[in-house]
């Protein structure tokens, strides 16, 4: 997709477009659907917000967008605080999950609305309309009514129509969640692009963790109407703050444990026989001997070698091979040790090209890169559909 | 649409004029209690008394009461055959549904004046009978039950139609198929699903038709004319020629609780027809 | 046409074509050329409509009925888009009690009706002006105008009208721009329907007419009780003429389809 944008586009110099989420709680009669969220979104960034399903994402963006106020705490916007403000007052777009296009109108009068509106003279209204139409890559087909258009056509007319306005800021609920993966790559492209021309912050939620990977700056991770964690994807790929945001981010090894003693290091007594782990690897909690808790381990770091392989400093597990993938460049294998089966990626190589399957095995990893978290509450478990 | 949007007083005044609208009807609905039980300042309960002394009046509840059961169900009876005729009918649909509603809008008092030409002394079927030779003094068609009944029953049928037609056509098709498919014949798939399934339009028809027949005033009035009195025909008379409001609003009420006593009937059949249905 | 009994089919055609034959037998009988009504009749002219078209009363009756049928249809649609659109957006959890509200007119015998609305005007001392006279015919249609407004609306998508919102509409705007269109062949059906019932009504209105007010059927209800000229024949069929073309305006603009659908959501 060619997306050309002439110099003319003015960005949100003026407005600055950060978002301050302060403290700010929903309930829906005695059901608290977000509570006590705190968010700082600094102007000219791509955030997005991943979660399961019903984990308030959207309510999150009704607070913002002004169809809903919270039931507590407060919202600014440029540093002003919104309370109360309607939402046609304020300096937001939103393209909505269902993309809301206007069926009575044509492609162009769709794009034009807002610029209606705002009492834009027609000469100037036009050309916008025709600059954006271009932008989003619908050339001619400004006449065309929405029921005549594809899926993909679809959506960007309804960026196309949030943009045109030059938000600063520009809410996305979901909007490429309907296309098939190449168009989704496609647009997902042209919005980092337009994005990053426009300097608009856009605030994006998806369920597609590999999406906001791609398309980020900052990924706010939410889980059972709390913010879990903010970083960059990279950051929350490495360094989860707890079993929830490592679950929810990346393929996961987990191995269910009890600390038995607790020091410098940590001694536990897992699934997969004993295990020492440095302290450092429990962070944000303190385990004490007797607690039950879970240690992850990411696929990439299982190696898995001969069974009489030196360990080097690694941790080593004896395990037997119960299938090995082979897909390219990459070697999926799962390997059943102690109680519980792990995964390994690794780089395909000469050697474990197809080992066979119930061949005895070691899995190397270096305890650096295990993470040990106390077990998932209730409540946040269910948001995975996992019974407690 | 979602809830849990800001509501703000202005927002508010959109429904206020519905909230007038219902508080006047249910203030209406009030004022005839008010009319019914106070008559010169003090409670009374005159006319209700009145009502259960009088056997004459008692003959007019009856009339009314059963002259509607029979003007109901033969209204569904006849309406049955066109509801079905009109289901089938799938291109020809629309406009056999005007020939349905023309009649079901017209107002009644027309309706009712096409049946005085009809069925009066001199009208079409006296007429005609007489022009045969079959008879020679003209047959007492009207000012009698034969007219109010056969007023009222056409009167309703209109509405019966579209009732049982909805349900009709709410009855997925397939269903009908696979009953067929399943080797039922067409007389037994009618009896074991087509009709079965209608039964929520007919009941529906049967509590409009019975309400609309037991609060009619001016089929019975010009059908029946003021000897055989009905209880709207009598309430008629009391608000316009005798202008006593009390005794009026008195009959009302007791319309009023006539009709809910036997709308809760009709519920009641009608569940105990429907059940094992869901 | 799908396979049904020829006996049902028969029976079927013959019920549906007597529901309009004493319309028909009006409409002949207003040809009538002698001074009483006749059917059929033996002679044949146009002299009924010459008469009715002249006489002020009859003029000044369809006046009076056609502009009341307009302002009750024109509020009423209004009152009821209003508070369906709030209800939906606003206040979902009121729906079921509103509507069994709206509804409970339609429970309430005619007659009853009748008596209750005129001892309410009364009180109000407006018997036997035309504001008495719409106020009740409000609350008879609103019923009528409320299901097809509602059903218009709720299959509206909600986000429309934030999406138009956030583009910076006001909420009236909105409603204009988007909202309103949308929801054209629901608020066409409630102005035409709720028009006809207002302009045919009688049992209601003859409660509340006066000296200087009354309305064409109620005044064709009056004449047929005093003396049968057949001049009633030819009013009697311009009504329902005028009727006719409103219901053909509605098919044309919005489609008979509302009548027979069930209002489960
Ligand atoms: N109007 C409402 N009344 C009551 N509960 C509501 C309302 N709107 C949302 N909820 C509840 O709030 C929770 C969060 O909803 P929300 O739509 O924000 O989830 P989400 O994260 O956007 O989910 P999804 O990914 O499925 O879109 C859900 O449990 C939902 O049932
Ligand atoms: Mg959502």
């Amino acid at each position: 997709m060619n997306v050309h944008l002439s110099s003319t586009i003015q960005t949100s110099d003026g407005a600055d477009g950060s978002i301050d989420v302060n403290a700010v709680s929903k309930s829906y009669g005695s059901v608290e659907v977000l509570s006590s969220v705190n968010l700082a979104i600094a102007a000219g960034t791509f955030v997005t917000l991943l979660g399961p399903s019903g984990c308030g994402k959207t309510t999150l963006l009704r607070l913002i967008a002004g169809f809903i106020e919270p039931t507590q705490g407060h919202i600014q916007i440029n540093g002003v605080d919104v309370s109360g403000v309607p939402t046609q007052k304020r300096p937001i777009g939103m393209v909505f999950q269902n993309l809301a296009l206007f069926p009575h109108f044509s492609v162009a009068e769709n794009i034009a609305y807002g610029l209606k509106i705002k009492k834009v003279a027609a000469d100037e209204i036009d050309r916008r309309v025709a600059r954006f139409i271009g932008l989003v890559g619908l050339d001619g087909m400004g006449d065309r009514r929405i029921s005549q258009l594809s899926g993909g056509q679809k959506q960007r007319v309804a960026l196309a129509r949030s943009l045109v306005l030059e938000p600063s800021i520009l809410l996305l609920d979901e909007p490429l969640s309907a296309l098939d993966m190449q168009l989704r790559r496609q647009l997902q492209i042209a919005l980092k692009d337009i994005q990053r021309k426009l300097k608009t912050t856009f605030v994006f939620v998806t369920h597609d963790q590999e999406e906001a990977t791609i398309l980020s700056d900052t990924v706010v991770v939410m889980g059972d109407g709390k913010v879990q964690q903010v970083g960059t994807p990279q950051d929350i790929y490495s360094n989860p703050n707890n079993l929830f945001v490592s679950k929810f981010i990346g393929e996961l090894n987990e191995i269910k444990g009890r600390v038995t003693a607790s020091g410098r290091d940590l001694t536990l007594e897992t699934e997969v026989g004993p295990l020492t782990l440095p302290a450092s690897a429990a962070q944000g909690f303190t385990p004490r001997a007797g607690d039950e808790v879970v240690v992850c381990l990411r696929p990439e770091h299982l190696h898995v070698a001969a069974p009489d392989a030196p360990a080097n400093g690694s941790v080593a597990l004896a395990g037997q091979i119960t299938d090995c993938l082979v897909s390219g460049p990459l070697t999926h294998m799962g390997i059943q040790t102690g109680r519980t089966i792990l995964s390994s990626v690794m780089m395909t190589q000469a050697g474990n090209a197809a080992l066979p399957s119930a061949s005895p095995c070691k899995v190397l990893f270096d305890p650096a890169h295990a993470r040990v978290f106390a077990p998932l509450s209730d409540r946040l478990a269910k948001a995975f559909g996992e019974q407690p | 649409m979602n809830s849990g949007e800001r509501v703000t007083f202005g927002k508010f005044l959109m429904l206020l004029p519905m909230l007038i609208l219902l508080a006047m009807f249910f203030t209406s609905v009030v004022t005839l209690f008010s009319n019914a039980f106070v008559e010169r300042g003090g409670f009374s309960f005159k006319y209700f008394q009145q009502i259960i002394d009088r056997p004459d009046y008692h003959v007019v509840f009856y009339r009314t009461v059963l002259s509607s059961i029979l003007v109901a169900i033969l209204a569904v009876l006849f309406s049955y055959p066109i509801a079905l005729l009109l289901w089938r009918a799938n291109t020809w649909r629309n406009m056999l549904l005007i020939v349905v509603l023309v009649p079901w809008l017209v107002s009644l008092v027309v309706r009712t004046y096409g049946w005085i030409i009809i069925l009066g002394p001199k009208g079409f079927i006296n007429a005609f009978l007489g022009w045969l030779g079959v008879i020679e003094t003209p047959l007492k068609l009207m000012f009698n039950d034969i007219g109010i009944i056969i007023g009222l029953t056409h009167v309703l049928v209109p509405f019966a139609v579209i009732s049982i037609l909805s349900s009709l056509l709410s009855i997925e098709e397939n269903l009908e198929e696979a009953s067929r498919v399943l080797g039922a014949s067409s007389l037994e798939t009618f009896r074991r699903v087509v009709f079965p399934l209608s039964l929520p339009g007919v009941f529906t028809a049967l509590m409009v038709l019975y309400l609309g027949s037991v609060g009619a005033i001016v089929t019975p009035l010009l059908l029946g004319g003021i000897t055989e009195k009905f209880v709207g025909t009598q309430i008629h008379s009391e608000v316009m020629s005798s202008f006593n409001m009390s005794k009026a609003a008195a009959w009302s009420l007791c319309l009023l609780a006539l009709s809910f006593v036997s709308l809760v009937i009709i519920k009641l059949i009608e569940r105990r027809a429907l059940r094992g249905q869901e | 046409m799908q396979k049904m009994s020829p006996l049902t089919r028969t029976l079927g055609i013959c019920f549906l074509f007597l529901l309009p034959a004493p319309i028909f037998i009006v409409f002949v009988a207003s040809f009538n050329g002698s001074a009483y009504i006749q059917f059929p009749p033996e002679s044949y002219s146009f002299r009924w409509y010459v008469e009715a078209l002249t006489d002020a009363r009859w003029a000044r009756a369809v006046g009076t009925s056609l502009w009341i049928a307009a302002v009750t249809a024109s509020l009423v649609t209004v009152i009821s888009f209003l508070a369906a659109y709030f209800t939906l957006r606003y206040a979902p959890r009121i729906n079921t009690a509103l509507e069994l509200a709206i509804f409970s007119p339609l429970f309430f015998p005619h007659a009853c009706m009748g008596v209750a609305t005129v001892a309410l005007m009364a009180n109000f001392g407006i018997v036997g002006t035309p504001w008495a006279i719409i106020l009740a015919h409000m609350m008879v249609v609103i019923p009528f105008s409320y299901r097809p407004i509602h059903i218009a609306l709720r299959s509206v998508d909600p986000d429309l009208i934030r999406a138009a919102e956030v583009m910076g509409a006001s909420e009236l705007r909105a409603l204009k721009d988007i909202i309103l269109p949308m929801c054209r062949s629901g608020i066409l059906t409630s102005l035409l329907f709720s028009g006809i019932i207002s302009f045919d009504e009688v049992t209601v209105t003859m409660f509340l007419i006066g000296p200087d007010v009354t309305t064409l059927t109620v005044q064709i209800f009056t004449f047929i009780q005093d003396d049968a000229s057949p001049v009633l024949a030819a009013i009697s069929t311009i009504s329902v003429v005028l009727t006719f073309i409103a219901i053909i305006l509605l098919e044309r603009v919005a489609g008979l389809s509302f009548f027979v659908q069930r209002s489960g959501s």
